[in-house]
């Protein structure tokens, strides 16, 4: 128990501190919210008065408090560029976004566990040389490069899926997984790349070890030793090395989103972007770290049912 | 082989080839023997020697570690007849592994699952051969735990790996073996990973099974001494051949081969170095016998002295990682090395032997009391005069694999103190790493090479060179021949007692190894639960012991003489306790009694 409390004491402390930098970086970028409502032309005097309305003239730290307060009573501001409170924007994008990442996260583990534990049931074979050529290239080509190649294969070439677009999946849950499933791949494919190898690596050292020989010498067949007594052992450090990617395929989705228009997290954050919407961005940064920091969080969780050793200490 | 007896196994010529990179590696080249049911039959070599292959290739593992059997025959004697487990199809061998022939390992804390429970470890293989239904495999789990003798078999049952002692997971992993009554156990190195004390209890747990059930043994090992405690019959293995093979009694009284020969005299003895007054060298075939040999040291005065030596590891734990309680490693120990001397500190693992010899040299940092070398107050030096002190005492360890780094060259390594401390520069620097080289009798050709070009004996002189070249006046050696086969191990202690009569050197030590100490040091010191129980001149302490722990860690140790069988029925030690105790828990001084001049026995009770 006391593990789980570290570890959620420890992503509140990030937060903090996530939170913290976001807001000193978009306060060191030049212009502020005051100009970016008025424009460069404005009046002067006018854009003083905005200022002292928006608070802008207090100190630093007094502006960071309140709207760390804002970010945590659910009053996350309004965007510039879009004209409308933040919070229900960004809850819905985030939705969005989840969809696709969740989706490319069960395609890449659905493929890239047995594909890694074939590997490493053969190791230095065909079968081996086959899967890690495989893993090489989808690491190596980046994702808009699938996502291109996608878009050629299934929308142009095939007219099985959609090539851009997003649909809520409260409205047309098929639908929208009909949009979905072009950007998950591409943002699968790297992914499953990634944790193919890494299951490979997990699974060669824990078919090395003694207990994989002692449940051999048990009489147990090769597909109980392999696919229990080993892969029980894989799943941690698998999970692990998954959680960490949340991280990186929302880092992937600002391209990807753009690419298949699929109007997502990766979107917004962009739009913000591109107009200095400093509030939209500091939100939606807060809200990305957060959701990565639950991902990890949960693996940590899981972690504890998969392995007996962690739950002692 | 008895007359008129069916054997349970017989191999015939057997041939292993591995895979390897330019072409097939023989592992075994032709080995032939049986064993009878209900006999214990010892493979008795040194690394390399094929010993574990054979008894792989008898379970059909040797395959899944690239192994491949090219010739010979495996007969073993099932219910049903003879069959070659050479040529048996994989259903017909899953049905005899671990249900005809059961095998356990070297390594318990590995051999079980660590994500799994005991109980399910225990029962797949019987639900899988005999069929049986949950309850069923449960209660003959526990009707095994129960003979093996672990305490508390119902908690068992519930428990992960991680929760239960070394000598307990060997216990599990052999009832294991056991579950299905198998006809024949292979027990591939045992005890090897073992304390002395965990080892003397499986070796008479399996000897008592053994009786129990009429099993027969193969035990793989490469422990002479355990040979002699364990066997009615002995085959003798070198490089992939079988060298020698014969009653127990008839290889140790009067062995035919060389090499047999040679390696019964590198295997130290306990109790033959009685009414010796100094260490004296092994005895090696075919080396010549004018070596330097230590002498007791007259009374020269102290090099080290070390006094009240206390050193604590904090346990950090909760939230903020706080200290929450302390590893008591070494708790007031104090002695004295003289010149010219050798202490062993011996002891089991955990009790505080190695903590004792990285406090000395400040590697581990001492929580309190005094070290003196050479009247230098070694604790209370800063970083710089530390460094400095450090070119008079070298350090020797356990791995010279892991101690030699792998991208440098040998000549590079030893030259490097050297170079570090100033004493030589230039040419000279080539000249003395030469001399060095010469000095632990290595080829000067081996200069130029890396570390995994050479064996770990050469490894280990080269170890031994490189803590040498700043000749220091004391040199600890942790461990620093238990990695190694006994021939290699027998070469690396002569070398340490002609350095020690040539250059006056002293050593700390530090071995589990009772046998090797008796035969190295001049003092003895025993170590229990960081406290130095005993202390006395090599005689004192190994002829009339006198802590309770002290004699019963030696009555645990095997002896290499099948006429002098130590190893009882049913041996069982008092588990070690934990050394870890609440903060601001006061440690008891350590007070000794002196029972004969020289000889301290400590009188303080164990809390």
């Amino acid at each position: 128990m006391s593990y789980i409390l570290n570890r959620i004491l420890s992503m509140l402390l990030t937060l903090f501190l996530i939170s913290a930098i976001t807001f000193a970086v978009t306060n060191i970028l030049p212009g502020d919210v005051a100009m970016m409502i008025m424009g460069t032309q404005s009046n002067p005097e006018a854009l003083a008065g905005l200022r002292e309305t928006l608070g802008l003239n207090d100190p630093l730290l007094a502006q960071y408090g309140r709207w760390i307060g804002g970010m945590l009573t659910g009053d996350w501001g309004t965007s510039l560029v879009f004209k409308e409170p933040i919070a229900p924007l960004l809850i819905q994008k985030m939705t969005a976004s989840g969809l696709i990442v969740l989706l490319s996260m069960t395609i890449a583990l659905v493929c890239a566990v047995p594909l890694g534990v074939w590997a490493a049931v053969h190791p230095n074979r065909w079968q081996d040389t086959a899967s890690s050529s495989a893993a090489l290239l989808g690491v190596s080509l980046p994702d808009f490069f699938w996502g291109i190649m996608l878009i050629l294969l299934f929308a142009r070439a095939l007219h099985w899926l959609p090539s851009s677009g997003f649909v809520d999946p409260r409205e047309d849950l098929l639908l929208a997984l009909r949009h979905a499933l072009l950007p998950a791949l591409a943002l699968g494919l790297g992914l499953m790349a990634h944790l193919t190898r890494m299951t490979r690596a997990t699974m060669t050292g824990i078919l090395n070890q003694e207990f994989i020989r002692v449940a051999r010498a048990k009489g147990l067949g090769e597909g109980t030793v392999v696919w229990r007594y080993g892969l029980a052992n894989a799943v941690g450090p698998v999970m692990t090395v998954a959680g960490l990617q949340v991280g990186y395929l929302f880092g992937s989705i600002i391209v990807i989103e753009s690419l298949f228009n699929y109007t997502g997290m990766g979107w917004l954050t962009y739009q913000g972007l591109l107009n200095r919407d400093i509030p939209l961005i500091q939100a939606s940064v807060f809200v990305i770290a957060a959701v990565v920091m639950l991902a990890n969080l949960l693996v940590d969780i899981l972690y504890v049912l998969v392995d007996p050793r962690i739950r002692l200490s | 082989m008895p007359d008129g007896q069916t054997p349970l196994v017989s191999i015939e010529n057997l041939r292993v080839e591995f895979q390897g990179e330019d072409g097939p590696i023989v592992g075994v080249e032709d080995v032939s023997f049986s064993i009878a049911p209900g006999e214990t039959v010892c493979v008795v070599g040194e690394s390399g020697s094929g010993k574990s292959v054979t008894s792989l290739s008898l379970m059909r593992l040797v395959e899944f570690g690239g192994g491949r059997i090219v010739d010979g025959r495996l007969e073993f004697a099932r219910d049903g007849g003879v069959v070659d487990v050479a040529q048996a199809d994989p259903d017909t061998m899953q049905a005899i592994r671990g249900n005809e022939i059961g095998m356990i390992f070297q390594e318990p804390m590995t051999s079980l699952n660590p994500v799994f429970t005991i109980e399910r470890q225990m029962t797949d293989g019987l639900r899988m051969h005999r069929g049986l239904s949950a309850e069923a495999a449960r209660a003959r789990a526990l009707e095994l735990l129960r003979q093996v003798r672990i305490p508390e078999p119902e908690r068992r049952l519930k428990q992960y790996p991680h929760e239960l002692s070394g000598g307990m997971r060997q216990r599990v992993v052999i009832a294991m073996a056991m579950a299905c009554e198998p006809r024949l156990l292979i027990a591939d190195e045992p005890t090897t990973a073992l304390d002395v004390t965990i080892q003397a209890e499986i070796l008479s747990l399996i000897n008592r099974l053994k009786r129990e059930t009429g099993m027969a043994v193969l035990f793989i090992t490469h422990d002479m001494a355990v040979v002699a405690q364990v066997a009615d019959r002995v085959v003798v293995m070198y490089r992939g051949n079988l060298v020698e093979e014969g009653p127990v009694q008839e290889i140790f009284a009067h062995p035919k081969e060389p090499y047999t020969r040679a390696l019964l005299a590198a295997v130290p003895r306990l109790g033959e170095m009685r009414g010796k007054s100094a260490p004296e060298p092994l005895r090696l075939v075919g080396e010549d016998e004018h070596r330097l040999t230590p002498t007791a040291p007259a009374e020269r005065g102290p090099l080290l002295e070390v006094s009240h030596l206390t050193t604590r590891f904090p346990v950090k734990g909760g939230l903020f990682r706080r200290t929450v309680a302390n590893v008591h490693a070494v708790e007031d120990v104090s002695f004295v090395i003289n010149r010219g001397e050798t202490l062993a500190l011996v002891g089991e693992s955990g009790c505080g032997k190695s903590s004792c010899g990285r406090s000395i040299l400040r590697l581990s940092q001492p929580t309190s009391g005094t070290v003196l070398l050479d009247k230098r107050d070694i604790l209370g030096l800063n970083d710089r005069d530390l460094r400095r002190a450090w070119a008079d005492m070298q350090m020797v360890f356990q791995d010279p694999f892991a101690s030699l780094n792998p991208y440098m060259r040998l000549s590079e390594q030893v030259a490097e103190p050297l170079t570090n401390y100033g004493l030589a520069r230039g040419s000279e620097v080539q000249d003395r790493v030469a001399g060095l080289f010469d000095r632990v009798q290595l080829p000067r050709s081996f200069m130029s090479r890396f570390p995994h070009e050479l064996s770990g004996g050469q490894r280990q002189r080269v170890a031994i060179a490189r803590a040498l070249a700043v000749r220091p006046k004391l040199i600890i050696a942790d461990e620093a021949v238990s990695a190694l086969d006994v021939s290699v191990q027998a070469q690396v202690l002569n070398l340490m007692m002609e350095l020690q009569a040539e250059l006056d050197i002293s050593f700390l030590f530090i071995s589990h190894d009772m046998a090797v100490v008796e035969r190295v040091s001049h003092r003895v010191g025993v170590m229990y639960r960081g406290r130095l129980v005993e202390i006395g001149d090599r005689a004192q302490v190994m002829e009339s012991p006198q802590h309770a722990y002290t004699r019963s860690l030696l009555s645990a140790v095997p002896i290499a003489d099948p006429a002098r069988r130590t190893i009882g029925e049913d041996m069982n030690f008092r588990p070690i306790p934990s050394p870890v105790f609440p903060i601001g828990h006061e440690a008891a001084p350590s007070v000794y009694e002196e029972v004969a001049p020289g000889h301290l026995v400590l009188s303080t009770a164990f809390d």
